[in-house]
C-alpha cells in the first residue's frame, strides 16, 4: 500500500481551508507550515488569472530528505510509504531542509504561540504538547487519523473537493483513476524522488 | 540580532517570494556551521601538512582546531545533547563527517598523547602510535571530503547540487593547512623551508581560483534557480563578501604575493600574512557558497 493524494488544480479557489484546518489539526506553532497555498498572478490586464498550488510534504518514494539525515530521523513508514520524523531522534542539523526540493520542511527553533504576551492559549497548550523545539517538523499525511480511518486534515476539510486521498498502488482507487484519466503530474518529476502527491491540470 | 517576530515575518516574506534563500545554514545558529566547517577543514590541513613538512607544533594545533569544529558543529545544532544519534555508519554524509571527526580526535589524541604527557604506556612511534597515527589520516580523509557531499546531496539547493563542490572544499581545506603552517613557521617553524611551503600554497590557491572560476561558469549554465545564486554572488546580497573576502583577500592577495616570492624571496612576516589572508578566503569561500544558495521555486512547471 502507498498513500498518495491528488490535488484538482480546476477545483482549488484559494481558500486557504487546507492550511487552516491542518493548523488547526497539528497546533503548528507560527512560522511552521505542513501545507500551505501558493499563490501566482499570470498574465496582463485584462488577460488575468490568478493560479493556486496548495502544497504539502510529497512522501516521495525516494525521499532525498530520508537519504540526509544522519540519525535515521527521517524516515518511511514501510507498511504505507508516508515519510515521517521521529521528534525524539532528530538532532536539528536541518539537512533535510537543504535536501527537500519541495520546501515542505521547517525548524522549530523556539516555543512561539499566535498571541504573542499571552501566553498559550488552551487550545495551542493541548495541541502543542508533542510538539518539540530545536527539530524539524513537517507534514506526515495526518497519520494518526488515516490509521484511525479518516482522511487527512486538509482532505477532509476541503470545501471544494479538490483534495482525493487513496492508495496509488491501487489501480482501482479513485486517485489512480484521476492520474490515469485526467494526466496527473507531480513537480519536478526530473529529480526522480517519487512524489506521491499529484496535481490534475487547472 | 532578530527577534522571533521578526524571524517569523522574514520566513512569511521568503514564502511568499518567487526565490526562497536558504537562512538556516548562514544566518543566527546557522553561522556556527560555517565557522565548523571552516575549522575542519583547517585543521584537518594543519594535521596533515604538519607531518608532510616534519612541523611538530602543527599537529596538536590541528587537533585542537579540528576539535573547535566539532565543538561549533555541536553549537549549530537544534538539539545538541544527541549529537551521539548521529552514529549511524554510512547513513549520512554528516553522520560520515562526525564518524570522521570522532576517528580523528581519539586517534590524533592516542597519537599525540605520550609527547605531551609523560607517563603514558605507548609511544609515538611504538605500534600502538604508529596504528593511530594510520588511522588518524583516515579521519582527516573523511574531514576533507564529508563537507562538499553535505553540500552536495542538497537537492533543494541546485547551487550546490555538483560534484565539483567537493573538489573545491578539498582543495580549500588542504590550503588551509599549508597556509596555517606559513603562519606558524615564523614562531616555531625550525627546519621547515617557508619558500617550499609558499610554493605549495601557491600551487593550491591557483588550483583553488581555478575551482571557483570553474564552478560558477558550470553553474551558471546549469539552471536557472543555480544561475540566480551565481547572480547573487557576483552582483546580489552576496557580492560584497564574495568580492572581498573570497576573491580579494583569499585569492588575489594570496597568489599577488606568492608569485611575487617566486621572484624575489620574502621575509617569514609577509608569509605569515600571506597564510592569515588565506585562512580569511577559505572561511569567506563557505560563507559566500552557503549564503548564495537558493531553494528550488515551488511553482507548477505547467503553470509557468
Amino acid at each position: 500500500m502507498k498513500w498518495g493524494m491528488v490535488i484538482d488544480l480546476k477545483r482549488c479557489i484559494g481558500c486557504y481551508g487546507c492550511q487552516l484546518s491542518c493548523k488547526a489539526e497539528h497546533g503548528t506553532p507560527p512560522g511552521v507550515f505542513f501545507a500551505r497555498v501558493l499563490k501566482q498572478e499570470e498574465g496582463r490586464y485584462p488577460n488575468v488569472r490568478q493560479l493556486f498550488l496548495p502544497v504539502l510534504c510529497f512522501h516521495c518514494e525516494d525521499p532525498p530528505c530520508e537519504a540526509v539525515c544522519p540519525t535515521g530521523a527521517t524516515f518511511k513508514w514501510p507498511e504505507d510509504g508516508i515519510v515521517d520524523i521521529d521528534a525524539d531522534k532528530c538532532v536539528g542539523c536541518r539537512a533535510c531542509m537543504m535536501a527537500c526540493p519541495y520546501g515542505a520542511r521547517y525548524f522549530h527553533d523556539v516555543e512561539q504561540f499566535y498571541f504573542p504576551g499571552n501566553g498559550p492559549t488552551p487550545y495551542e497548550q493541548a495541541r502543542s504538547a508533542r510538539h518539540q523545539t530545536g527539530v524539524v517538523m513537517k507534514c506526515n499525511f495526518c497519520r494518526d487519523r488515516v490509521l484511525a480511518g479518516k482522511e487527512p486534515a486538509c482532505v477532509a476539510n476541503c470545501p471544494t473537493v479538490a483534495r482525493y486521498f487513496g492508495d496509488l498502488d491501487d489501480p482501482t482507487s479513485e486517485v489512480s483513476r484521476l492520474i490515469k484519466e485526467r494526466g496527473g503530474y507531480t513537480l519536478y518529476p526530473d529529480l526522480q524522488t517519487g512524489p506521491s502527491v499529484y496535481y490534475l491540470p487547472p | 540580532m532578530q527577534t522571533v517576530s521578526g524571524r517569523y515575518e522574514q520566513l512569511i516574506q521568503d514564502l511568499r517570494a518567487s526565490v526562497r534563500p536558504q537562512r538556516e545554514w548562514i544566518e543566527r545558529q546557522g553561522l556556527f556551521l560555517i565557522v565548523g566547517h571552516f575549522l575542519s577543514g583547517v585543521g584537518a590541513g594543519t594535521w596533515l601538512f604538519s607531518m608532510a613538512f616534519d612541523f611538530p607544533v602543527g599537529r596538536p594545533l590541528g587537533w585542537a582546531i579540528v576539535a573547535l569544529s566539532g565543538l561549533f558543529h555541536l553549537l549549530f545544532l537544534g538539539r545538541p545533547e544527541r549529537f551521539w544519534k548521529m552514529v549511524q555508519v554510512g547513513h549520512s554524509w554528516i553522520s560520515r563527517g562526525f564518524l570522521g571527526i570522532t576517528l580523528f580526535l581519539l586517534t590524533g589524541g592516542v597519537y599525540l598523547l605520550p609527547t605531551y604527557v609523560s607517563g603514558v604506556p605507548w609511544t609515538a612511534e611504538g605500534a600502538l602510535g604508529q596504528v593511530a597515527l594510520l588511522l588518524s589520516y583516515l579521519g582527516v580523509g573523511i574531514l576533507l571530503l564529508y563537507k562538499g557531499f553535505v553540500y552536495a546531496s542538497s537537492k533543494g539547493i541546485p547551487f550546490w547540487t555538483s560534484p565539483i563542490l567537493p573538489a573545491l572544499y578539498i582543495a580549500y581545506a588542504l590550503r588551509g593547512g599549508v597556509a596555517v603552517l606559513l603562519i606558524g613557521v615564523p614562531v616555531a617553524g625550525n627546519g621547515v623551508d617557508p619558500h617550499l611551503v609558499e610554493l605549495l600554497e601557491l600551487w593550491i590557491g591557483v588550483s583553488a581560483a581555478v575551482l571557483i572560476l570553474f564552478y560558477l561558469g558550470v553553474m551558471a549554465n546549469t539552471n536557472a534557480v543555480a544561475r540566480r545564486s551565481v547572480h547573487e554572488l557576483l552582483q546580489g546580497r552576496v557580492a560584497v563578501s564574495f568580492y572581498v573576502g573570497t576573491l580579494f583577500i583569499g585569492l588575489f592577495i594570496p597568489i599577488g604575493i606568492g608569485l611575487a616570492s617566486q621572484l624575489t624571496p620574502l621575509s617569514q612576516t609577509v608569509l605569515a600574512a600571506v597564510g592569515v589572508a588565506s585562512v580569511i578566503g577559505d572561511f569567506f569561500v563557505k560563507f559566500t557558497i552557503a549564503k548564495a544558495g537558493i531553494y528550488l521555486p515551488l511553482r507548477p512547471l505547467r503553470m509557468l
